[in-house]
């Protein structure tokens, strides 16, 4: 054997939901078992346009570094964005300010002392990526930028905790009532277990996590191998699909005495000829996906062939909605 | 064959996961298209793929695979070294190209049946 083998292991990756959720200041754990999922609802749903600062504190170019500095004390800022004509070109920080007064340069431009290589954000981006940009930059505010590259918003830390907490105490609510309500709501039900997972479009590093968790509770609720192997090969499929297909849903997975029904409900953009999709091969995924290991057309039709019964409803521009149940067998004995 | 056997055989390093099952190796599923790999039926398959991404490990976790051998030293993520610890899938990494692995564990499959 040539000499010894060393593998690359890639530094440096991206921060994940999961990690987003667990250095949040929350104690979301306290708010019950389907906080994390009303949180990552929250994340995709919300854009940065919507919790951002449309009201824009700016200087020009030329003016001052001692004019910055009035204005960041007047409207008690951290950082002033310096723009012309809607046009973003750097920013000025308390830092810099500081710097200016020590050394002398705070009657100088702000052009010639701003940080202008810039990380910035898009008004339509999901708060998702806010939150990793918090995560994965020192900086306490980003400038905001519309799809025509103009400035239209500051977003910080601050104006994102304050928009989830006043969101959350909204849907804690909700979910209050509907729990009070709903027994099969309870997963500690005798008769019945039912959980359920988010799943957000395109967020491939989570995508599959349910249908790993699903597999582990069937497994510990003892349920035939080969039982709980189909059940978790339809979840992986349908979850895969509503991250790669739709717009954001979520997976239910509901146990009763005799089955094990699996349901995905995604919000749209529906299917508008099932039977073609339910064919093999048949996929509208990019090469993105594919190059991740799916898009390749089996996602229905696997979904279909480990079922025991198979139902498929979708509404174009709506929803698509897909159910799978299985029959619970006696575990063979050897596995007894 | 065991997955220590396949560490050996592929020149490879055990990245995460337990090495030391003494269950066998059954059949080796070479893919990196994972909706194929979902319709494998057996649960002693090991999983050789270029596929380095979670995907490839939570696959594997579905359909019970022994483990996962990602060939031509393909970089691994520290997230898919998490997922493979923790779902506990023993996780290869093996400088071997796919056709090269496929060779060495045809051969070794013959010589077990040889005894």
């Amino acid at each position: 054997m040539a000499g010894e083998y060393t593998p690359t292991i890639l530094q440096g990756q991206q921060t994940s939901d999961d990690e987003i959720l667990a250095n949040m200041p929350l104690d979301t754990k306290a708010l019950g078992g389907d906080s994390s999922v009303i949180i990552m609802e929250l994340l995709q749903r919300f854009k940065v346009r919507d919790v951002m600062k449309r009201q824009i504190i700016s200087v020009a170019r030329n003016a001052s570094l001692r004019e910055a500095q009035r204005l960041m004390r007047e409207n008690r800022i951290s950082g002033l964005p310096v723009c012309e004509d809607g046009r973003l070109y750097g920013i000025v920080s308390v830092n810099d300010i500081i710097n200016a007064l020590d050394n002398g340069w705070i009657e100088d431009t702000c052009e010639s002392h701003m940080a202008s290589n810039l990380v910035v954000l898009e008004a339509g981006m999901p708060l998702s990526f806010a939150l990793r940009y918090f995560n994965n930059y020192t900086y306490g505010r980003f400038p905001v930028l519309d799809a025509d590259r103009k400035l239209v918003g500051i977003i910080s830390q601050r104006d994102v905790m304050r928009a989830l907490l006043y969101e959350l105490s909204v849907e804690i609510r909700k979910l209050e009532r509907k729990t009070s309500n709903n027994v099969l709501e309870h997963a500690t039900n005798e008769r019945y277990f039912r959980r359920e997972w988010a799943v957000v479009h395109n967020d491939l590093s989570r995508a599959g996590h349910a249908a790993n968790d699903i597999k582990g509770i069937l497994r510990e609720r003892k349920v035939d191998r080969s039982v709980a192997r189909r059940v978790a090969v339809a979840a992986y499929e349908l979850e895969i699909n509503i991250c790669i297909h739709s717009h954001g849903g979520v997976l239910v997975m509901l146990i009763s005495d005799d089955t094990v029904t699996i349901t995905a409900k995604d919000r749209g953009p529906g299917i508008s000829d099932i039977e073609w999709a339910c064919r093999d091969g048949t996929s509208t995924a990019n090469d993105w996906i594919r190059s991740m290991g799916f898009g390749a057309g089996m996602g229905l039709s696997n979904s279909k062939r480990v079922s025991d019964a198979f139902d498929i409803q979708s509404e174009v521009g709506k929803f698509t909605k897909v159910t799978c149940t299985f029959n619970l067998t006696k575990p063979a004995a050897s596995e007894q | 064959m065991t997955i220590a056997d396949v560490v050996k055989i592929l020149d490879g390093k055990l990245m995460a996961g337990d090495g030391t099952s003494p269950r066998a190796v059954g059949a080796v599923v070479a893919n990196d298209l994972m909706s194929d790999v979902l319709l494998n039926d057996s649960d002693d398959i090991l999983l050789l793929t270029s596929l380095a991404s979670d995907q490839a490990i939570r696959t594997a976790h579905i359909v019970g695979a022994m483990g996962v051998v990602v060939h031509n030293a393909k970089p691994l993520s520290e997230t898919m070294l998490k997922v493979a610890a923790d779902l506990g899938v023993p996780l290869v990494s093996s400088p071997l190209s796919k056709y090269d692995a496929c060779v060495r564990l045809h051969d070794a499959f013959l010589a077990e049946e040889r005894g």
